[in-house]
């Protein structure tokens, strides 16, 4: 904004947006380069699901820390497994982890933040009361110590970001709701006697959902950063399984004569995140999402 | 303000003077409240767990098949014949005169054990975090001054890769340069200030990426507000505009996410500390959890909720004082 003076013109209303969503995040410069490489990468994982060029777990010590070539694109790691196939088979580990734990977390935040926030009283200071406990941790703090008592592993670790994470999505699903009650269409619609259930469904839940799963989508980035440290330290998925965050751990070692062992999990790991922050900050400007509401 | 007689300004200002009080003491209390229920989670990590607890108290002192006597004496030992409340209390009350009772596999006092880690912890964090702050200010100001110039440009590529590389990633990319390229991995030998300063340029570094992002955005949209049009039509330099205009309307939100942010850091403390293999809270707390060492896992818990809570109480004060508008509890 260089010109000093400007009549700005008011932001479209949010509701009109749903519908042409994705057709807006393709139109978005960066929106659409964070498409592009999330579903180059959706389609890493889901051929990692199914199929690899070798077995991703089986040593075969002849082969060990061979640098990469036309044979094992990505090198071999120290037991002489193909670094491709570990990382193709560790895609939808790293992933389809994070989008589970963030769908769930989703899930909850919206049942139990539009419940507490369209039912009010001791329903929903009972719900916020739980909710607020369960704040008062950092979130990462929070999941180490459910990982103190549950123990180490990769469903473990999913539990655990998911007890560490569903209050802020409730809290703010709540507000979300709240502030929808008093949108112009909804009180539109009470005065026309449309049923109580229609406009939560049909107006209260989709409004909630839109701006929550905003949020949501802003959270993957992090959310795989999450579960490949939590993984790094071997307090995830658990070997002879690949996963991003572990590769990295078991490459460590061997950094000084094997750099490739770290460069293919590590761009991964970033190329991931890149694609997921892209999209996320994309999906916030087209979607018009008010910033923080506290 | 200033054109109403005397007695009005006074009273004025009394109220307002109470409203901050007011304002503070409440946050304040809520700070308590949040101290209180951190408590109550960490002391409920130990019956939360499933099994026994004087079967993994023994299981993690190395009784492997514990006789039913070693399990009756655990467990008087332990206080599990106790009323729950009465076993919290007992617990806070030794927790509040900094007990936190025995590792399970040392034997020794675990608030011993965590003192002797803490200063590496403290040394690393307090660096890493002084170096984001300045980092993400001077990157974030130099941004709104040149904007859309190549300093700008530069900048935001710089934030959108450091947001992209977790933390942990970056570091131990940056860490193997560093080694590789350089040779340096003798100068992180030892816990002295010298040595922490290569990783927490590293951490600090990266986490300045999001800090950046959020105060250019600040300034920006402050740059764009009414108030600096007023400034610019009185003959205001931009450099005076961001400086005294935008830079105190924008540093709230950056605030608040440094306060916030001291959770993330505490919270991955044992992740840094991994890599960079340094002997502090974070690495001793790893240790613990794989052998299930609960007396030293609450203890972290605990520590990192009451550094979390301290933080947010002293950004919140912090805005209070600075933002009027914050003062008005009905708010």
């Amino acid at each position: 904004m260089t010109t000093s003076f400007t009549l700005t013109r008011p932001a479209p209303l949010p509701r009109q947006v749903p519908r042409r969503l994705l057709a807006k995040l393709w139109h978005h410069r960066s929106g659409r380069l964070g498409l592009i490489l999330g579903l180059a990468l959706c389609l890493f994982a889901m051929v990692g699901a199914v199929w690899t060029p070798a077995d991703p777990n089986q040593p075969n010590y002849i082969n060990a820390l061979k640098p990469p070539q036309l044979a094992h694109p990505f090198g071999t790691d120290a037991t002489g497994r193909d670094m491709f196939s570990r990382s193709l088979d560790a895609a939808h580990r790293s992933l389809g982890a994070a989008t589970l734990v963030l769908a769930a977390v989703f899930v909850i935040g919206l049942l139990i933040g539009t419940t507490a926030g369209l039912l009010g009283g001791v329903v929903d200071t009972v719900l916020m009361r739980t909710a607020d406990i369960a704040m008062t941790l950092p979130g990462l703090v929070l999941a180490f110590a459910v990982l103190g008592i549950l123990g180490p592993g990769f469903l473990n670790l999913l539990l655990a970001l998911i007890i560490a994470d569903w209050a802020w999505y409730a809290r703010l699903a709540r507000s979300l709701s709240l502030n929808a009650r008093h949108q112009p269409h909804v009180i539109a619609a009470r005065l026309a006697g449309v049923p109580n259930w229609r406009i939560i469904c049909g107006h209260i839940l989709p409004d909630v959902a839109l701006q929550l799963g905003i949020v949501a989508s802003l959270a993957l980035g992090g959310m795989i950063g999450a579960i490949s440290g939590f993984s790094f330290l071997g307090l995830g998925v658990q070997p002879p399984h690949a996963e991003w965050g572990a590769m990295l751990s078991e490459a460590r070692l061997y950094f000084t004569v094997a750099l490739w062992l770290l460069i293919a999990p590590a761009g991964l790991i970033f190329l991931s995140v890149l694609s997921a922050n892209l999209i996320g900050n994309a999906l916030r400007d087209v979607a018009g999402a008010k910033d923080e509401q506290s | 303000m200033g054109h109403g007689p005397e007695q009005v300004i006074s009273s004025d200002q009394i109220k307002r003077r109470g409203g901050l009080m007011f304002a503070a003491l409440i946050r304040l209390g809520q700070a308590a409240l949040t101290a209180l229920a951190a408590c109550v989670i960490v002391f409920a990590l130990l019956p939360l767990a499933p099994g026994d607890p004087a079967n993994r108290v023994l299981l993690a002192r190395g009784v492997e098949t514990p006789t039913p006597a070693e399990i009756e004496a655990t467990r008087v030992e332990l206080g599990l014949y106790d009323p729950m409340p009465v076993q919290f209390i007992n617990w806070l009350g030794n927790v509040m005169q900094g007990d936190f009772g025995l590792s399970f596999t040392s034997q020794a006092s675990v608030t011993q054990e965590i003192l002797e880690r803490l200063p590496a912890t403290l040394i690393l964090l307090g660096l890493a975090l002084g170096f984001s702050i300045v980092f993400s200010l001077s990157f974030a100001l130099i941004a709104a001054g040149f904007r859309d110039r190549w300093p700008d440009h530069l900048i935001r590529i710089y934030t959108q890769i450091g947001a992209a590389f977790p933390t942990f990633v970056f570091a131990l990319l940056a860490l193997t340069f560093l080694i590789v390229g350089f040779q340096m991995g003798q100068v992180l030998a030892d816990v002295t200030w010298q040595a922490a300063l290569i990783p927490a340029f590293i951490i600090g570094l990266d986490r300045a990426a999001s800090w950046t992002q959020l105060l250019r955005a600040g300034l920006l949209q402050a740059m764009a507000s009414g108030y600096a049009d007023v400034a610019r039509t009185r003959g205001a330099s931009e450099g005076r505009i961001l400086l005294r205009h935008a830079l105190p309307n924008a540093i709230l939100p950056f605030l608040t996410a440094i306060g916030v942010s001291i959770g993330a850091l505490i919270g991955g403390a044992p992740l840094i500390e991994a890599i960079f293999t340094w002997p502090g809270l974070g690495a001793y707390v790893l240790e613990a959890l794989s052998a299930r060492n609960y007396p030293v896992i609450q203890a972290y818990v605990l520590i990192a909720a009451l550094s979390y809570v301290a933080a947010a109480l002293l950004v919140d004060l912090a805005a209070i004082l600075l933002d009027p508008r914050l003062r008005d509890p009905s708010k």
